[in-house]
């Protein structure tokens, strides 16, 4: 709780000047915005009465074009807002947090590393991202970034071959140190047959894994949330031990959404599903705001508590 | 005639299924009691180290070292019952840990970096002793239903196949974790 109550002070005395500035640059933005838009809502108007129906493809095309272009006008005036906001605020929340965390706004988690997880079993075609953070929690490296992968999906159909992305997740991806070696794969995935079938979920779950194969674990609540496969029975439960099954149960609680776990390479791979895009603001919104600073700072907290909340620190094995 | 030979190929599948799956049970439960064995030999093989590590430091603990040398020379020994396995194995179990404990009045040996590399080993041996224990109760818990739920019981008592007894996980090892719900009382 101490780290809230100093945020107090940080926020009068560091942040806010800072955000006076950057609130003052929001305001002119806004007002160039604004002139974008009404000028393009206006000119859509002009088009629609001045175009003349006979011409019909134009008539649909023209206002089309100048909405866009409005639109994309819009995006690249408040770009440096965005920008100059990202780096100035929440770089220095993020050393408020700890000071040898390395905030990159426009970095993400190595795709490679997304692959590796094996978390997702669609092929990765598009792969974006943003809001990088890496640094170092006791004795744990911890990298985190927004991710969103898709995956093109072709279907064939009778008038001809069908292509469309679709989005195989979008959220936070976090890698972290685990605490112990090992060296076969591991998965916890949210499980949804056993939610829907109970029982003859878990057949289902028993069939077809890859090389991968079933991991029944003892904690009947670990169990109904989540589904675990591993290559090697008796490693599986080496690195899901019954504490860590209570710790991971503990962690997903505080997200209130879909999470999925990977142990490969000793290390541990975290997939929060989220619909939110985090770390942002908008040119409408006034930035000076307390509550809106707390909640990047508790979105933070809240990521790097998963090396106090799965205990990685605890490091009485072999591995240092 | 054509629908009795129908049915007599049917329930033969059914016992060849059944048969199979009865077989491959059994044998994920040997596999996974050879895996406990495993741990245990890599466990009775840290114990010379360790007796070496601290017998020049520890003067009052003598007894307790003879002990568990005693206990490793037993536990090595082919001609075991397995009820006496499973007790000298627990007594190996206490004894290391009264030796850990004992390790916090010798602050040198404490801080030597031979001795923590030796408790991270021994750490890490008994959790993994831990997880193929584990390991073995799953299967013997998937073989037991398999022998007792119909109409694989009509199979395995014909194999002559019946209930396995699981390992205890001692308490220690069920332990819950306290986490401060910092985060969550935060979000309120």
């Amino acid at each position: 709780m101490t780290r809230y109550k100093n945020f107090r002070e940080f926020y009068e005395t560091s942040l806010k000047p800072d955000l006076e500035i950057i609130d003052r640059d929001r305001k002119k933005v806004n007002k160039r915005a604004l002139t974008i838009i009404s000028a393009t809502v206006a000119a859509v108007i002009l088009e629609i009465v001045l175009i003349p129906s006979a011409a019909e493809m134009l008539k649909g095309f023209i206002p089309m074009i100048t909405g866009f272009a409005g639109l994309v006008s819009t995006g690249i005036v408040s770009k440096n807002y965005r920008k100059e906001y990202k780096s100035k605020i929440i770089a220095k929340i993020t050393s408020f947090l700890d000071e040898g965390m390395v905030y990159t706004p426009e970095a993400m988690v190595p795709v490679s590393e997304f692959i590796k997880s094996d978390i997702f079993s669609l092929s990765v075609d598009s792969y974006t991202g943003e809001d990088h953070f890496r640094g170092k929690i006791g004795k744990t490296d911890i990298e985190f970034s927004e991710v969103t992968a898709k995956h093109l999906n072709t279907t064939q159909s009778n008038q001809g071959s069908k292509q469309e992305y679709i989005t195989i997740f979008s959220g936070v991806f976090v890698i972290a140190d685990f605490n112990k070696n090992f060296l076969t794969q591991t998965l916890v995935l949210p499980d949804t047959a056993e939610k829907l079938f109970g029982k003859f979920g878990q057949t289902l779950q028993s069939i077809g894994a890859g090389k991968k194969k079933l991991v029944r674990l003892e904690n009947p609540e670990f169990e109904k949330e989540f589904c675990v496969y591993g290559e090697d029975q008796v490693e599986a439960r080496y690195i899901i031990t019954p504490s860590l099954m209570e710790r991971i149960l503990i962690y997903k609680r505080k997200w209130k959404s879909k999470i999925s776990l990977s142990f490969v390479d000793s290390k541990v791979y975290l997939a929060i599903n989220m619909n939110k895009n985090l770390f942002e603001t908008r040119i409408f919104r006034p930035v000076a705001d307390y509550s809106f600073m707390e909640e990047n700072l508790r979105f933070l907290i809240l990521l790097t508590e998963i090396v106090e909340d799965l205990n990685l620190n605890t490091r009485i094995w072999t591995k240092e | 005639m054509i629908y009795l030979l129908i049915i007599v190929v049917f329930l033969a599948l059914v016992a060849l299924i059944l048969y199979n799956s009865l077989i491959r049970k059994k044998n994920d439960v040997e596999n996974a009691f050879a895996s406990v064995d495993v741990m245990l030999k890599k466990r009775y093989d840290l114990i010379p180290a360790l007796v070496d590590a601290v017998k020049g430091y520890m003067n009052y603990e003598r007894d307790l070292l003879t002990e568990i040398t005693e206990l490793r020379a037993k536990a090595i020994s082919d001609n075991l019952t397995s009820e006496e396995r499973v007790k000298i194995g627990n007594k190996i179990r206490k004894d290391l840990s009264d030796i850990l404990v004992a390790v916090e009045n010798y602050p040198d040996l404490k801080a030597s970096q031979n001795f923590l590399k030796l408790q991270g080993a021994i750490n890490e041996t008994e959790e993994q002793l831990a997880a193929s224990r584990r390991a073995y109760n799953a299967a013997v818990t998937v073989f037991n239903n398999a022998v007792e739920v119909f109409p694989s019981n009509i199979m395995a008592s014909m194999m002559k196949y019946g209930r396995r007894t699981l390992f205890d996980i001692p308490d220690s090892e069920k332990v819950k974790p306290e986490i401060s719900p910092l985060t969550t009382k935060a979000e309120q």
